[in-house]
């Protein structure tokens, strides 16, 4: 069970717990844990501008040639899936009927704009540096914080990810039926359902440098590509890497917005309020 | 803003001991910062934290120097009797893969609370500082499509954004080599090669007087070359390798033609050139309307054994939408560097102008 030990706020704690917190107020200090490297901290904020400018820009030259084409329609003349995606949008979704392009409509809403390869590939450029420089400061944080213990993964995490499943899965009847659901109880930094997300997106963000770098110098890094199944498939596989970031992410802001304060702050000042009871004990004795 | 001087105030001591402070004026202030910590929840002090002014961060700047001493167990004042910091983590003998508990540490409230300060402003600025530079480094087009309306778009702004570029360009010269291949494929990997001259392909006419104009000679003469005259005069090399475009498509093609090297060594441009200038004099725009092409290939890269001026493609002489009678087949570059029908090349010291260069896309556009 975590616990948050807040000073003047036992009354949080469980009742169980009474014989570990009772001693707090006395003491001078509040008890916290520190969570995430000062460099970790950074470069995950750092990810945010990054990964947009890098979707923006990589959608602006997706544009230029979609991966995802069939012969030209003998209705539309659409030759590209992405176009006729906003064809249905316009044709189905309200208060899009009158939008002026349907066939952009997709690039329009997630792109730079129209007739912006150029400038779209220097931003793309600027952000893919900028991104293999950020990874390799998290790395360091990683290493430097000693946090990269908590994201490797393990033996349990299969039948712990299982655990977690079936919590996340029975938590909205369980709070719709008012029925106490709790959380699984690992004593571990992260359940085996985030290890698996937080040591994933580091090898996802490798795969797309990699991927990018094959698809940007296919002659010199052939073999790179190669390794992908060649220059076309290299470009699938950096365009669905990118879906991976946006399917991490929705999750990911949605969970730690229902984790709680403790949680994202955490993420900005480095250190928690949640401390495992099991150090206060050692501690104590 | 009165956390922030409790939090000056109670840090100093213990940076600089005998600090210049009256001892009565600490000791009066100090009772203050006590009360004060007992009363709010901590987490309640921090969110009202951060929206802070702007002078707090200077402040804080200048406070900033203290907060990692009081975290250690550094030596302590009178007055700072309580124990700031303390760690109450436990050792105990772990593998060295296996996950260690989070340090846990005992922090005094108000130096929790003024770390939580400082990284809360710190990452505000972080956002605006992002902000900003989203700002500056969009176009206006999308920045006014998101509802932003001031013109942004700068003489800064194109020089930052060519220096990243020009990064990534160095890049690809520093990987480039004379002596690396690009892959070679099988006549059954042929793909249909489209006629890039986007719907203005030039008129045929020019082909039967068609001549190569070579300047920058060692010589110092210009010469001309008719197509009878290179294809005897140089031994024809057959390739069949993939030409990328900037756009992303990629086509692998069936070449044959002879080594830009070959015309190097014939006719050796004048010792201090260091560039050709390939041009097209025959190049349309998309309304027909005469559009020089020219583009910029560094000698280097002309030397590469796969770099051909092509007369044939899939085993036929070139037709018009391929260029004839002569291309550029530079395969260690984008697909916007192998002009069409060459007209003239001219050796030169100074990189030249290059056509796509001046319309924002790379310089060397090395693959």
């Amino acid at each position: 069970m975590r616990l948050r030990f807040q000073k003047l706020s036992t009354s949080a704690a469980l009742p169980n717990d009474a014989k570990s917190t009772s001693t707090l107020p006395e003491q001078a200090g509040v008890l916290v844990v520190r969570k995430h490297h000062f460099l970790v901290r950074w470069s995950h904020w750092l990810n945010v501008p990054i990964l947009l400018g890098l979707i923006l820009s990589g959608i602006s030259i997706y544009w230029a040639s979609p991966i995802y084409q069939h012969k030209p329609d003998p209705n539309t003349g659409s030759f590209d899936v992405a176009a006729d995606i906003g064809i249905w949008i316009c044709a189905h979704v309200p208060g899009q009927h009158h939008y002026s392009s349907p066939p952009d409509w997709i690039y329009n809403h997630m792109s730079l704009g129209p007739g912006m390869l150029a400038l779209a590939l220097r931003l793309h450029w600027l952000c893919a540096y900028s991104l293999m420089l950020n990874g390799i400061v998290y790395l360091a944080g990683l290493i430097m914080g000693g946090g990269w213990r908590s994201l490797l993964p393990r033996r349990t995490d299969l039948l712990d990810a299982l655990r977690m499943f079936r919590y996340y899965l029975g938590f909205p009847f369980a709070k719709l039926a008012r029925r106490h659901w709790p959380h699984p109880v690992f004593n571990t930094k992260y359940n085996a359902l985030q290890r698996a997300a937080y040591f994933s997106v580091p090898i996802a963000g490798l795969l797309s440098v990699a991927t990018g770098w094959a698809i940007h110098k296919p002659m010199q890094f052939h073999w790179l590509a190669a390794l992908f199944g060649g220059y076309n498939a290299a470009r699938v596989w950096h365009f669905w890497l990118m879906w991976l970031y946006i399917f991490f992410v929705v999750p990911h802001v949605i969970l730690v917005l229902a984790d709680g304060w403790d949680t994202l702050r955490s993420m900005i000042v480095g250190w928690s309020m949640r401390a495992e009871r099991s150090e206060v004990v050692a501690n104590e004795s | 803003m009165n956390h922030n001087e409790n939090c000056d105030d109670s840090l100093q001591p213990k940076d600089k001991p005998s600090t210049n402070l009256e001892p009565k004026q600490r000791r009066a202030k100090l009772p203050k910062a006590d009360s004060e910590d007992a009363n709010p929840p901590l987490p309640a002090a921090t969110e009202n934290e951060k929206p802070a002014a702007v002078e707090a961060i200077t402040k804080q700047l200048i406070a900033d120097r203290s907060p990692s001493p009081s975290v250690g167990p550094g030596p302590q004042t009178d007055e700072m009797a309580t124990v700031v910091a303390k760690s109450v983590s436990v050792k105990t003998p772990q593998s060295f893969f296996g996950e260690q508990p989070l340090p846990a540490l005992e922090i005094a409230p108000r130096v929790l609370r003024y770390q939580s300060r400082r990284d809360f402003l710190a990452f505000g600025a972080g956002t605006l500082a992002a902000l900003a530079g989203a700002g500056f480094l969009l176009p206006r087009d999308t920045l006014s499509r998101s509802g932003v309306r001031r013109n942004m778009d700068s003489a800064e702004k194109e020089w930052f954004l060519n220096k990243a570029l020009r990064i990534d360009d160095d890049v690809a010269e520093a990987l480039y080599s004379v002596n690396r291949s690009v892959p070679t494929y099988t006549k059954s990997q042929i793909t249909p090669l489209k006629n890039n001259y986007n719907g203005s392909t030039p008129d045929p006419g020019y082909i039967p007087g068609w001549k190569l104009t070579l300047d920058g000679l060692v010589s110092g003469l210009s010469i001309s070359l008719d197509i009878r005259n290179l294809l005897t005069r140089f031994s024809v090399h057959e390739q069949i390798t993939r030409l990328v475009c900037v756009e992303g498509w990629s086509a692998i093609a069936w070449w044959a033609g002879l080594r830009f090297d070959d015309l190097l060594r014939a006719h050796p441009p004048m010792s201090q050139a260091k560039w050709a200038s390939v041009e097209s004099s025959v190049n349309l725009d998309a309304s027909g309307n005469p559009d020089p092409y020219f583009m910029s290939v560094d000698l280097a890269t002309a030397r590469h054994p796969q770099t051909l001026l092509v007369t044939h493609f899939n085993g036929q002489p070139l037709t018009v939408e391929h260029g004839a009678p002569l291309r550029l087949l530079v395969p260690v570059k984008l697909g916007l560097k192998n002009v069409k029908a060459i007209t003239r090349i001219t050796y030169v010291a100074e990189e030249p102008r290059d056509y796509w260069a001046e319309r924002g896309y790379s310089r060397y556009d090395g693959i």
